[in-house]
C-alpha cells in the first residue's frame, strides 16, 4: 500500500467515532471569563475526550457577546460558537457565599480549572490556588491573564483590575513591534505603516495552545507524582516566545527588529508580491535559486545587481528589490504568475504560489475533506461552516461531539447527577440566581 | 520540560536550512539566530540516515525512545523504511508524529511546506492588515511556532493515552490546518453573511474597544469590553459621548465612532498616563513593546520568562520562556543549538553502546559526522 493510501487510512476522520479518547479520564472546569485563551485551551483538551464543564456566570460568559459587528445566532457570537465544542455548560455566581461552596464541591471532583479572571480576582473570593489545593491535592489549576498571577507588576499594583484582551497581549508579546509596514515603504498611506495586530486573536490561540500544553505536562507529572500544580500562563508571554529570534537577536547584536511589511530579515527571496489581482508568495533565496527567479522574470541584471544573500538580507534593498520584481509581474495575475514558475525547468529550486482570501481558501474540497472545516447542520443553530479539528490521530482522533451549547443548558444534568443536588434545591439556587 | 531530545541532522552540513537562516546574514558568535529560537536543551547528532546503518542507528534508537517528530515531505520516511508502519513495528509504544504544510494525505498534501504559503494560503495574510494598504504575514513564522505548540500537547496527549493503553499511535499535523484552526470568526462569518472577511486594521470589530492606537510617545493597545471596564474608560477619558454606548451591541454597531474617539483622545497622551489611568479605572492596556523593551522589562524579568542562562559554549544568552510559572515543574533552559555532531559519542557510546573502535568506523564511512 503506498503511503498516502495509508495514512489515509491511519487516520481517516470519518472512522474517528468508532476511537477510543485519549483524555476520557480527565474532568475539566473551564471558568474563564471573556477569554479566548483559556476557551481554547479547554477546546483542544475537550477534542480529544476531556469532560469540560463549563462554569459561566449566570448570564453567560461575556465571551459570547465578542461578535463581529454584532452578528450572534440565539443569543451567542460567531467566536463563542467555535470554541463552545464539546463542553457541558453549566452556571453558578462564584460571588455569592453557596456559589462558592458549590464551586468547591466541583474542584473536589476536577483534575484541571483553568481561569482568566483579573490578577489577584481568585484570592480576593477565596478561591485561591492556596484554598482549592487543599480542597484536591490532585488538582491543576491552570491562571490564564496578560500580566499573570505574579511578578513585578502584580507585586507592585500595577495590573489593571480587567479581563485580558488579545490585543494587549499581541502588544506586549512584542509580536506587533514586527507586524506591518515600514515608514519608509511610502506607496502605502501614512496611517497603515504603523506597529499591527495579527487579524485573528493570535496571542489568545497561541496562549491557549501554551496552556493546554503545559496542562498536559503537569497530568504526566501527576501520573508520576500523584500531585497537582499551579500553572501561571500568560498570552503575552507565549506570542513572544513564538516570534523567532527577535530577543535573541537584541541580545546578542543590539538591534531591534522592527516591521519589515511581507518580507523575511533572514531570506530574500521569501515574501509576497503583488500581481493584477492580489498577492503571490515567492521563494527562492539560496544563489541558485535566486538566479532561477530573476530567470523566470527575464531579469538577469538583477543577479548582477544582489548577487550575494549578504545583498539580499540588507534591509534597505529589500524594497527596491521587490519594486523590480513586482514591476514585471504586476502585469500578470497571480495565476498566471504561479504557471510561470511551474513551466520553468532550469536549474535551481523555486516556487510560488497564491496568497488567497478566506472565501477563496474555503474552495479547496483539501480541508472538508480531512475534517479541518466542517459542515454541519445543528438542531439549534442551524446550517454552518466552522473550524473542525486540525490534528489527525491514528487511535484516538480528535472529534467534534456536539457546537455549543447555552449557558447553563447542563445545569438539570450536572447538578442532579454529579453533585447530587436534588430539583426543588436547584430550583431554589435559579431563583436566587446562584445558578 | 525535562524531555532528552536528540537532534538527528545530517554530518557536515547540519540542517542547513535552519543553521543558514539569520538576520542580516551575521552570525554572532557563529550562531545563526534562525536555528537559536527553537533548539533548547537538545543533543545533537549528526547521522546520514540515508545509509543503511544510519538508517539501523535510527531504528536502535526508535527501540528506546518514546517520541519520533520528523517534517520531511510526506511518505520520505515511509520510502527510506523507517516510516511509521516501520517504526511501529520496532517498538509499538512510539508515538509518530508528522509536522507537513499540508498533512500527509488528500490534494494538497504534494504542496511545498513553506511559513510564509501557510499565512497565504489559508487566508490569514488576507484578514491582517489594513484595507487601504495591501494584506501582511506576522513576520515570525507564526505557522511553524504555532503548530510546533499545537504538535507537543499532541504528542503529551498521546503519551498520556499510551501510559494507559500500552500503545502508541501516528499523528499528523498540517500547519496550514492549525492556522485554519486559530482563524476565529472568520469561517462561520463567510459562511452565514456571504461577505468576505476584511482586514480592519488595528481596531477589532468584534470585542469594541480592543485596539492599537497611537499615543504622544509611541503605540499602545487598549481594551475595555466589559461594562465595567468600558466605564471605567469613559471616566478616564472623561469623553462624555463614549457612555452613550455602555450596552455591548451598541458598541459593535457604533464601532467606528467609539475608535475615532479613543484614537483623537489617545494621540495627546503619554503611554505611560494612559498605563496609570487603566490601573486606576481598571481597564486593560499594554505598550506595542520591541525587543529592547521586553529585555528591560521588570515584570518580564521577575517572572523569568525572559530568561537568561549561561550557554555552556556561547556564554551568557536569553530565551523567552512562557512556561517560567509552572509550581513545581518550571522549564529551565539550559542551553542552545550545539554544533554539528557534538553529541555523536554521548548518544552512541553512552545510550547505544557502541565501542570506540564501531565509532571510528562509522565515522569513516561517512555514516555519522560533525
Amino acid at each position: 500500500m503506498d503511503w498516502k493510501t495509508l495514512a489515509r487510512e491511519l487516520t481517516d476522520p470519518s472512522k474517528s467515532k468508532e476511537k477510543p479518547e485519549a483524555l476520557d479520564d480527565l474532568v475539566v472546569i473551564d471558568i474563564s471569563y471573556g477569554n479566548f485563551a483559556g476557551l481554547f485551551a479547554s477546546s483542544l483538551l475537550s477534542e480529544l475526550g476531556a469532560k469540560v464543564i463549563r462554569v459561566e456566570p449566570p448570564e453567560g460568559d461575556i465571551a459570547r457577546k465578542m461578535t463581529p459587528y454584532g452578528l450572534e445566532i440565539d443569543g451567542t457570537g460567531l467566536p463563542y460558537i467555535v470554541e463552545g465544542r464539546n463542553k457541558y455548560h453549566i452556571t453558578l455566581n462564584i460571588e455569592k457565599e453557596e456559589g462558592k461552596e458549590i464551586f468547591i464541591r466541583l474542584i473536589r471532583k476536577a483534575d484541571i480549572l483553568i481561569e482568566t479572571f483579573p490578577t489577584g480576582k481568585m484570592e480576593k473570593l477565596g478561591l485561591g490556588w492556596d484554598t482549592l489545593k487543599r480542597e484536591n491535592g490532585r488538582l491543576i489549576m491552570c491562571s490564564i491573564k496578560t500580566f499573570g498571577e505574579r511578578g513585578y507588576y502584580a507585586e507592585n499594583e500595577k495590573v489593571p483590575d480587567a479581563i485580558g484582551t488579545d490585543v494587549v497581549d499581541q502588544a506586549r508579546s512584542g509580536f506587533a513591534w514586527t507586524v506591518g509596514i515600514p515608514e519608509e515603504y511610502d506607496e502605502f498611506p501614512e496611517h497603515t505603516r504603523v506597529p499591527t495586530r495579527m487579524g485573528n486573536w493570535m496571542a489568545h490561540y497561541a496562549g491557549g495552545a501554551i496552556a493546554a500544553f503545559a496542562i498536559m505536562c503537569s497530568v504526566l507529572y501527576r501520573n508520576i507524582t500523584g500531585e497537582g500544580q499551579k500553572i501561571d500562563i500568560s498570552p503575552a508571554e507565549a506570542l513572544m516566545a513564538m516570534n523567532n529570534y527577535a530577543l535573541q537577536c537584541y541580545h546578542l547584536t543590539g538591534r531591534v527588529i522592527n516591521r519589515v511589511a511581507n518580507f523575511e530579515p533572514a531570506a530574500y527571496a521569501y515574501n509576497y508580491f503583488r500581481t493584477k489581482d492580489g498577492l503571490v508568495f515567492i521563494a527562492g533565496y539560496a544563489d541558485p535559486n535566486w538566479k532561477a527567479l530573476c530567470t523566470i522574470i527575464n531579469r538577469p541584471d538583477l543577479i548582477e545587481k544582489y548577487p550575494t544573500i549578504k545583498d539580499r538580507t540588507n534591509p534597505d534593498n529589500f524594497i527596491p528589490m521587490t519594486r523590480e520584481i513586482e514591476s514585471v509581474i504586476i502585469n500578470y495575475t497571480r495565476k498566471e504568475v504561479v504557471k510561470m514558475w511551474l513551466e520553468y525547468d532550469g536549474p535551481g529550486v523555486t516556487v510560488a504560489g497564491e496568497i488567497l482570501k478566506p472565501k477563496e481558501t474555503l474552495q479547496f474540497n483539501h480541508w472538508f475533506e480531512r475534517g479541518a472545516l466542517i459542515r454541519v447542520k445543528d438542531k439549534e443553530l442551524g446550517d454552518l461552516i466552522l473550524q473542525g479539528v486540525a490534528a489527525k490521530m491514528s487511535k484516538t482522533p480528535p472529534r467534534i461531539k456536539w457546537i455549543c451549547r447555552k449557558p447553563g443548558e447542563d445545569n438539570e444534568f450536572f447538578y442532579l447527577t454529579l453533585l447530587n443536588i436534588d430539583k426543588e434545591e436547584l430550583k431554589k439556587l435559579e431563583e436566587e440566581n446562584i445558578i | 520540560m525535562g524531555a532528552e531530545v536528540i537532534h538527528i541532522e545530517m554530518p557536515g552540513s547540519g540542517d542547513l536550512l535552519i543553521r543558514a537562516v539569520s538576520p542580516g546574514g551575521i552570525f554572532p558568535r557563529n550562531l545563526g539566530l534562525g536555528a537559536v529560537a527553537p533548539n533548547v536543551n537538545k543533543y545533537h547528532v549528526a547521522i546520514d540516515i540515508r545509509h543503511p546503518k544510519g538508517k539501523r542507528i535510527i531504528q536502535e534508537l526508535v527501540s528506546i525512545s518514546d517520541v519520533l517528530v520528523e517534517n520531511f515531505k510526506p511518505g520520505t520516511f515511509d520510502s527510506w523504511g523507517i516510516g511509521y508502519r516501520d517504526l511501529s513495528k520496532i517498538n509499538k509504544k512510539l508515538v509518530y508524529i508528522s509536522l507537513s504544510g499540508f498533512g500527509n494525505w488528500g490534494e494538497l498534501s504534494d504542496r511545498p511546506s513553506y511559513d510564509a504559503y501557510a499565512q497565504g494560503i489559508t487566508g490569514l495574510a488576507e484578514i491582517t492588515g489594513f484595507k487601504e494598504a495591501m494584506p501582511l504575514k506576522a513576520q515570525a513564522w507564526i505557522g511553524d511556532f504555532l503548530s510546533g505548540t499545537v504538535g507537543a500537547f499532541l504528542v503529551a496527549v498521546a503519551l498520556h493515552y499510551r501510559n494507559k493503553a500500552g500503545e502508541g499511535q501516528f499523528i499528523d499535523l498540517s500547519q496550514s490546518e492549525v492556522l485554519i484552526r486559530v482563524m476565529d470568526w472568520t469561517w462561520l462569518y463567510i459562511h452565514l453573511t456571504g461577505k468576505e472577511r476584511e482586514r480592519t486594521g488595528n481596531r477589532d470589530y468584534a470585542t469594541v474597544p480592543s485596539l492599537i492606537t497611537k499615543a504622544k510617545d509611541g503605540f499602545i493597545a487598549i481594551g475595555a469590553f466589559e461594562k465595567r471596564e468600558f466605564i471605567g474608560l469613559c471616566k478616564a477619558t472623561g469623553i462624555e459621548e463614549l457612555s452613550k454606548y455602555e450596552d455591548y451591541t451598541e458598541r459593535l454597531k457604533n464601532a467606528d465612532r467609539i475608535y475615532e474617539l479613543i484614537e483623537e483622545w489617545a494621540r495627546e497622551k503619554k503611554i505611560e498616563e494612559i498605563e496609570e489611568l487603566a490601573v486606576k479605572y481598571g481597564f486593560m492596556v499594554g505598550r506595542v513593546m520591541n525587543s529592547r523593551d521586553i529585555y528591560h522589562d521588570p515584570h518580564y524579568l521577575s517572572r523569568k520568562s525572559v530568561f537568561f542562562y549561561n550557554d555552556p559554549i556561547y556564554g551568557n544568552l536569553v530565551q523567552p520562556n512562557p512556561l517560567s510559572s509552572l509550581e513545581k515543574t518550571p522549564a529551565i533552559v539550559r542551553w542552545t543549538v550545539r554544533p554539528v555532531g557534538i553529541d555523536n559519542e554521548h548518544v552512541l557510546s553512552r545510550i547505544l553502546g557502541y565501542t570506540q573502535s564501531e565509532i571510528e568506523e562509522l565515522y569513516k564511512e561517512g555514516v555519522i559526522g560533525k
